[in-house]
């Protein structure tokens, strides 16, 4: 019998391992270990053994059985790693293929990313954001600004009206005066807004956006000015963009200037934007001039300020490189995409 | 203004290059736009000397020149017949491209060589035509460049003005910036004028009858002139700075009006009836032909000058037919007077004539310069046409203007441009620009303006002439000192950029369209008669009928830029604008402009990938992103009513969008017609909201609850149910079920089609119970599903099934 127990034991690892798969694993296990199994065969003989042969035996038995459980045991444990690194190898994608992405990217208008720009640098620098009507009245627009009546801005050439004296703003210095009008100084404003033009071309749109920013308060200086257009542009272009300020004029402002950034493209060396100049001109500026404070009844021996005023596509077109103005409104996706 | 270098050399003294000079003048607020170097392309023309002129062996036409270059004789073939041996003659040298593109190569002209061509004044385009070579005088180097020799190298300048500075529409004018800036003096002529024969009060009378619009009007008589073509230096500056020769008399007068900045007149004298000027305004009607050969209607606002009959120019504008400057002319009546800058303005603008004169008038001329001008100009006239000059000038200056005196405080100065300059310092300034200054020590600068700075009136005008002389460039820039503020960005600026931020995430794209609309695109859209977006305010001057009025909603620009990208095969759109569309409100000063927010989504749902379902976007695909952007503004109890939304919407798939009763906006699909009008083939999807409604009921993250520490249940009812029930029906039947055991209520699922009975459908929804003291039994859910599931079927009549 010990013999017979030997013999189970030998045949039964040979063919574990040869075993290829779980199922093959099983149906072994049943064979040699199952209820009606060749071991419980064997066992069945155990009854007509002597009783001295019987303890003996048993442990033959157990161990035989131990020996078995082990080799199903490690057996599967084998056949299941080769399984998972048969698995492992199998199973592959392609990596490169396109994300699932519930919908296309949206995006914000360019036109929007820099008013919101604009806005922030200034906010820095304790501006608050205000607004105003886009059709406005001749007084907020021109009158109260010091355009003199017969001013050619004030032509039906230049600017859209409503009426005789209503008007589509061409400008964001009327919120100037509305919030002068609301609040007594210090005023620190930034206005962003969208005004209007006669003019339609590949550098004029009827329809525009400016930003225009105001401070009022004691002692408010042209270096003041400076400092803060420095710190603007610097923010926005870059801090190694020279910039410079030159004498000009605007009805509602004096000193005026214009203020020129160097180049953007060329960085000052001259090229086709910047007209061979090195310069590029972006903002109108200048303190506040005494006939406006008069209209909204500011002291102006007490208070000194200054406004400044620039083209929001102006400033888009430059920092995206956009070379014709009517891209902006256009509104193709394939434009809007890109931003 | 265009001013040559070498023009303002004549008045000034400087030794900066063209370069530096226009830094100059840029950094004065005298914006240098462009520069150019005449002539500089043309170095490659020289003098050179005819040796000797031959004729062509082979052409009869042309003759064969062997032509001294300064360095060595040359061959040239040449066809001009105007000249001959030993003239100097300007040679484009082989290898210069002359005007016009024209490239000089070495060829053989009908077997003869030629090494280069001698040129006309046309092709040097110096003249609009020329009958041969242009021959040079005889004591011009040789070898030098034709231009340089010529003295016609030269750069020209083109300024920028601003329209104050009405003084610097001259070479004097920036000549004097230049030597305020430089400390220099300009150097003024001062003009000997060689009178003679009778008085000129014998021969001719000025009165002015409106003095109002005419303060001073001069005139000098000068007989026995010779009209004819300029001298070629007075061509020359005159073609620099853009202005075409006509005669000699002419030409002077528009050559002192560059030079001083005044604009005169020259009458042919024998036209002037009676010998008489007479300043009036015209006759309202009045037809006059001004010398452009343009019948004008005169208005009785429009001041003429006249003879003793009929008016004989438009002032300060344009001189008349009738009297001016012919071939034969040699009596001339010189006019030099100053006119009333609003009224030039206003006749300029109404008869649309703008004249170098008018420019100049309607911004301003200086009053006391009428007569050097007038002299110059008479000067310049006997000189080069050979006139008598009449002894004295004729002055009409009824009121004579006072002197404009201002102050200015050194103070005030510095606290403006935030400057330490001192009071010499500053008078300095002013001398430096003919202001005259008295300077005592005070604090206080009393200055005399001069006449030709009719931009200075006031203090601060003063202020900026300091910061323009002493150099924005020399202005430190500084911080200014200011009050903290309290106050912090308000809640709506906030919330618009939130919303942007929302659909550019779900991926709209923003565009932005022209607050223009057309009636017609308002129209297509079907709004009745009363409805306030079918009353548009309408603009007085469109540019075009496209833009006639300003857009009452936002949809038919949305529906354009749809369609524009749909031919631009972008098929799948999602596209959101958010902009102010404008309401007339009657007895309102200004109409309303309301924030909207609109969008329109189109097309697939998902990207268009290997791995995505292609569905098209539905009602429900909006209805979701209106739902996310009302949850991101925490506005409750949303509700969306169907029926009689707007006519531009399927009259079935549309919606309003209510809280608590109050209208946010509307969705939907874009009615077919509506679609149709627009010319779009696929199915639209449309929102627009009001954002001030938007932000009113928005609130704050309320305070939050603490889940439950126990889990929840789900319960689940498949029922049916009249097709016309709405779902939210079931919702609320549902939530109105008060138990504190319901947490959340879904409906997951919904089924209309064959497998039910007609006119109705199939809807599933998940209840979630939940306790906060206890994981609750099934005994315990059941109870209080049993009740909603009475509650369906009592209120609205399901069966479940």
């Amino acid at each position: 019998m010990n013999e017979q127990l030997q013999q189970l034991k030998d045949l039964a690892l040979s063919e574990i391992a040869c075993v290829k798969s779980e199922e093959d694993l099983q149906a072994l296990r049943v064979r040699f270990l199952g209820k009606k199994g060749e071991l419980t065969a064997i066992m069945k003989g155990i009854g007509a053994l002597s009783p001295e042969e019987r303890p003996l035996i048993g442990q033959v038995v157990n161990s035989v059985r131990d020996s078995l459980e082990e080799g199903f045991t490690t057996a599967s444990a084998v056949l299941k790693e080769s399984l998972k690194a048969q698995k492992l190898t199998c199973e592959k994608i392609d990596v490169t293929l396109p994300g699932r992405r519930a919908a296309p990217k949206g995006t914000k208008h360019p036109v929007t990313l820099v008013i919101e720009e604009i806005c922030d640098i200034f906010a820095g620098l304790g501006f608050m954001v205000a607004e105003g009507p886009e059709i406005e009245l001749d007084y907020y627009n021109f009158e109260a600004l010091n355009f003199p009546k017969d001013h050619p801005a004030r032509d039906m050439q230049d600017t859209f009206f409503v009426q005789n004296n209503l008007l589509l703003r061409t400008h964001t210095s009327p919120v100037q005066i509305r919030t002068m009008l609301k609040q007594e100084p210090p005023v620190r404003i930034i206005a962003p807004g969208t005004v209007y033009r006669c003019d339609y071309d590949a550098t004029h749109s009827p329809m525009f956006h400016q930003i225009e920013g105001l401070m009022v308060d004691k002692g408010v200086t042209f270096g003041d000015l400076k400092g803060i257009l420095t710190i603007f542009t610097n923010q926005m272009f870059g801090s190694d963009i020279g910039v410079r300020l030159r004498p000009s004029f605007f009805p509602f402002t004096e000193p005026s200037a214009e203020v020129d950034i160097a180049c953007v493209i060329c960085r000052g060396k001259g090229c086709r934007v910047c007209k061979n100049t090195g310069w590029l001109e972006i903002l109108g500026a200048g303190m506040v001039d005494p006939e406006v404070f008069r209209h909204v009844e500011y002291d102006s021996e007490a208070f000194s300020g200054f406004a400044f005023g620039m083209g929001i596509e102006r400033v888009a077109m430059l920092k995206y490189g956009i070379n014709d103005m009517r891209l902006l409104f256009e509104n193709d996706v394939r434009f809007l995409s890109q931003f | 203004m265009k001013v040559t270098y070498n023009w303002l050399k004549e008045f000034v003294d400087f030794d900066l290059s063209p370069e530096v000079l226009s830094e100059l003048l840029t950094m004065l607020g005298l914006e240098v736009e462009s520069m150019e170097h005449i002539g500089a392309d043309l170095d490659d023309v020289i003098v050179a000397l005819v040796e000797e002129r031959a004729q062509h062996p082979n052409a009869d036409k042309l003759s064969l020149c062997r032509v001294n270059n300064g360095k060595e004789i040359i061959s040239v073939v040449c066809g001009a017949q105007n000249f001959k041996s030993g003239d100097k003659v300007a040679l484009a040298q082989v290898g210069c491209t002359l005007p016009g593109d024209f490239k000089i190569k070495r060829s053989k002209i009908r077997g003869e060589e030629s090494c280069g061509m001698l040129c006309s004044e046309k092709e040097l385009a110096l003249a609009d035509e020329s009958a041969g070579i242009m021959v040079l005088p005889a004591d011009l180097p040789l070898g030098t460049p034709v231009f340089e020799a010529l003295g016609i190298k030269d750069v020209l300048f083109e300024i920028g003005l601003t329209p104050n500075r009405a003084d610097c529409l001259s070479v004097i004018g920036i000549a004097r910036e230049i030597a305020a800036k430089l400390g220099k003096k300009v150097r003024y002529a001062t003009h000997d004028i060689p009178e003679t024969g009778a008085a000129i009060t014998s021969i001719a009378s000025v009165e002015i009858l409106d003095p109002d619009l005419c303060p001073r009007y001069a005139a000098r008589f000068v007989s026995g002139c010779t009209i004819a073509p300029s001298p070629q230096w007075l061509v020359n500056r005159l073609k620099a700075v853009g202005q075409r020769s006509i005669n000699n008399v002419v030409d002077i007068t528009n050559y002192v009006l560059m030079e001083y900045g005044h604009p005169l007149h020259a009458f042919d004298f024998r036209q002037l009836s009676g010998g008489k000027i007479i300043v009036k305004r015209a006759a309202e009607g009045e037809k006059f032909t001004t010398l452009d050969g343009q019948e004008r209607a005169l208005a009785a606002t429009d001041l003429t000058i006249r003879d003793a009959g009929r008016a004989v120019a438009l002032a300060g504008i344009m001189g008349g037919e009738n009297s001016e400057i012919a071939a034969d002319t040699a009596d001339i009546l010189l006019e030099s007077a100053y006119f009333n800058p609003s009224a030039i303005r206003l006749t300029s603008k109404r008869l649309g004539i703008h004249t170098e004169s008018s420019h100049r008038f309607e911004r301003g001329a200086d009053v006391q310069i009428v007569t050097t001008a007038l002299d110059r100009a008479a000067l310049l006239i006997a000189e080069l046409a050979g006139g008598t000059i009449a002894k004295g000038t004729i002055d009409e200056f009824p009121a004579p203007q006072t002197e404009k005196r201002l102050t200015v405080r050194v103070s005030r100065v510095n606290s403006i441009l935030g400057l330490h300059l001192d009071e010499t310092t500053i008078a300095k300034i002013f001398t430096s620009l003919e202001f005259d200054v008295v300077s005592s020590g005070t604090g206080i600068l009393e200055i005399t303006v001069p006449s030709f700075r009719v931009d200075i009136e006031r203090e601060i005008d003063l202020v900026e002439e300091v910061a323009r002389l002493h150099g924005f460039e020399n202005i430190p820039p500084t911080m200014p000192v200011a009050q903290v503020f309290s106050d912090r960005i308000p809640r709506y600026q906030i919330l618009e950029r939130e919303v942007k931020n929302y659909l550019a995430g779900a991926g709209f794209n923003e565009v932005i369209n022209f607050s223009f609309a057309s009636h017609n695109d308002i129209s297509k859209l079907n709004f009745p008669a009363a409805d306030k977006r079918s009353s548009a305010v309408a603009l007085l001057n469109p540019l075009v009928d496209e833009h006639a009025v300003m857009r009452t909603t936002l949809l038919p620009a949305l529906l354009q830029t749809a369609a524009k990208n749909f031919s631009l095969r972008n098929l799948n759109l999602r596209l959101f604008e958010m902009r102010r569309v404008y309401w007339v409100k009657p007895g309102q000063e200004l109409p309303d402009e309301p924030l909207h927010v609109a969008g329109i989504m189109t097309g697939l749902r998902m990207s268009d990938a290997w791995n995505q379902p292609k569905d098209l976007v539905d009602f429900f695909d909006l209805k979701g992103v209106v739902e996310s952007l009302t949850a991101l503004f925490k506005i409750p109890e949303l509700s969306f009513v169907a029926g009689g939304v707007e006519p531009y919407y399927h009259p079935g798939k549309a919606a309003a969008i209510l809280c608590n009763g109050q209208l946010l906006g509307t969705l939907g699909e874009i009615h077919p017609d509506v679609q149709e009008a627009f010319e779009i083939e696929k199915p639209i999807f449309y929102f627009e909201l009001d954002f001030a409604t938007l932000v009113e009921l928005s609130s704050a993250t309320p305070l939050v609850t603490a889940p439950s520490r126990f889990p929840d249940t789900y319960r689940d009812i498949a029922m049916l149910l009249d097709a016309d029930t709405p779902s939210a029906a079931v919702v609320d039947c549902i939530k109105a079920i008060r138990s504190d055991k319901t947490r959340a209520v879904e409906i997951f699922d919904l089924y209309t089609g064959d497998k039910i009975p007609a006119g109705q459908k199939s809807i599933a929804v998940r209840v979630r119970y939940g306790s906060f003291e206890k994981t609750l039994t099934d005994e315990e859910v059941s109870k209080v599903h049993q009740k909603i599931v009475n509650s369906l079927i009592s209120e609205i009549n399901i069966k479940v099934r």
